[in-house]
């Protein structure tokens, strides 16, 4: 049983601007861009499963006032997940299975990391929904399932929105620590750094992880701020949190 | 082998074996979590009560308590260490970041929920301002602050076992330590031991809260 992960060899007297300004830092093999490549592929498959999964189940629940109860739960664990532990556990259970090592057990670990914060949203918002608005729904002849996506997802797009991005923040900023579960991605400079007693490496890496997150946040947020239906726009509800 | 009869998910014979050095990483884990929520609480306090006297920097303060909690905890655990080495302090500092943010907004919160007209009655009994923060309103916040501590403690309980990779994080160790030797029984005990105490410490600080604040109860009919 070998792992295959190509360590960074990066002289230990090289500055952190030696290193990230070297053309070999970004193209090499297991250079930046594949790290990149590999992180963003895993969190979008992730965060694209997560919103699958939590949102209709969230609104279908919200609509007709189901599972108060996973509310509450969800609140809990939102904010509780032990990414590295479940993966941890999934490891051994990959490999008797022979999914390998990776990346089933950190893809995992990621989605249920991944689906509270969306669940929480969905849910919330469609709950919140004022209810003079759906009467006025119902009493123009809409069907309920007009009823759920042209007047409560409608409404509740901002904060849906909201929550995939805490969600997609989260999985970006924990998705490193599959460098040490056997495989690569962003982490793998501050695993190699580590390893070799690598300052440069270490910091480096540190700063492209913390930098990946912060454009997350940045791209989602913008995202936010351009989905909303132009007739909510008009109203000016900001009750994005 | 992977699956074979001298590797399987446990092995009893290496946990009894090995109990002495399981039972001090749970110790550590527990140290170390108790620290760092300890730590956060120390530092949280005073943002709060800054955020309840003046209103203005309220947003600022949850902004740069939001900001740290969206850090990588990979990039920060390695940020800390050229300065502090592979250390606790190193493994602290991060982790009281994390408590950071739901400590501050639960303790804004509770404080928030008192009515106005509670503390208009504690002024009129001629309560002292310091009196008054420290028999009315703590007590009446202490549900949502409980509430707080008992979310950061489990999270980073969670968030511990990632410290492994600058060598500290109690059971984290165990589960790295599994993965780099393909030997499962260190990082089931490791994983599931970690999950246990953060579901202990839950119940733990959920009933001593309770215990705290006896008029949150409901009445027995």
């Amino acid at each position: 049983m070998s792992r295959v992960t190509t360590q960074a060899a990066v002289p230990r007297d090289t500055t952190l601007w030696e290193w990230i300004s070297d053309p070999e830092t970004w193209t090499g093999q297991g250079g930046i861009w594949e790290s990149l490549v590999e992180t963003v592929v895993l969190c979008a498959v992730v965060v694209a499963i997560a919103i699958a999964v939590a949102v209709p189940l969230a609104a279908w629940l919200a609509h007709y006032r189901k599972g108060e109860l996973g509310v509450t739960w969800m609140v809990t664990l939102s904010r509780a997940v032990p990414t590295f532990a479940i993966a941890g556990l999934l490891v051994p259970v990959s490999l008797i299975n022979g999914w390998g090592f990776e990346p089933w057990p950190i893809f995992i670990a990621l989605l249920l990391l991944a689906i509270p914060p969306i669940y929480l949203n969905t849910y919330t918002a469609v709950r919140g929904v004022a209810p003079g608005a759906v009467d006025a729904a119902r009493a123009m002849g809409f069907s309920e399932r007009r009823v759920l996506f042209e007047v409560e997802l409608a409404l509740a797009t901002t904060l849906i929105f909201a929550g995939i991005r805490v969600s997609a923040v989260q999985v970006v900023a924990t998705e490193p620590i599959r460098a040490f579960l056997g495989g690569d991605g962003m982490g793998r400079y501050v695993r190699d750094g580590l390893g070799q007693n690598n300052d440069t490496l270490l910091v480096g890496g540190a700063i492209l992880i913390a930098t990946l997150a912060a454009l997350t946040g940045l791209a989602f947020g913008l995202i936010e701020r351009s989905v909303l239906p132009y007739g909510v726009r008009r109203l000016k509800t900001s009750q994005a949190s | 082998m992977i699956s074979s009869s001298r590797n399987p998910i446990v092995r009893w014979d290496y946990v009894v074996d090995q109990s002495d050095s399981i039972l001090a990483a749970l110790w550590q884990h527990l140290e170390l979590t108790l620290l760092s929520v300890l730590v956060g609480l120390a530092v949280s306090a005073p943002l709060a009560a800054l955020a309840l006297r003046h209103r203005w920097t309220t947003s600022a303060i949850t902004g740069f308590t939001g900001f740290l909690y969206t850090l990588p905890s990979v990039a920060l655990f390695a940020l800390l260490v050229p300065a502090f080495g592979l250390s606790r302090v190193s493994t602290i500092i991060p982790l009281a970041s994390y408590t950071l943010l739901i400590l501050v907004t639960n303790i804004i919160a509770g404080f928030r929920s008192v009515p106005e007209s509670v503390i208009d009655a504690a002024n009129g009994m001629g309560l002292t301002p310091a009196r008054r923060v420290l028999s009315v309103q703590l007590p009446l916040a202490m549900p949502s602050i409980i509430t707080g501590i008992r979310i950061a403690t489990v999270s980073t309980v969670g968030l511990l076992t990632v410290a492994a990779i600058i060598g500290q994080g109690g059971l984290g160790r165990l589960i790295l330590d599994g993965l780099r030797r393909t030997f499962w029984t260190p990082m089931t005990v490791g994983a599931v031991l970690s999950i246990l105490l953060a579901l202990a410490l839950d119940g733990l600080i959920l009933w001593l809260g309770r215990a705290a604040t006896p008029w949150t109860r409901k009445a027995s009919p």
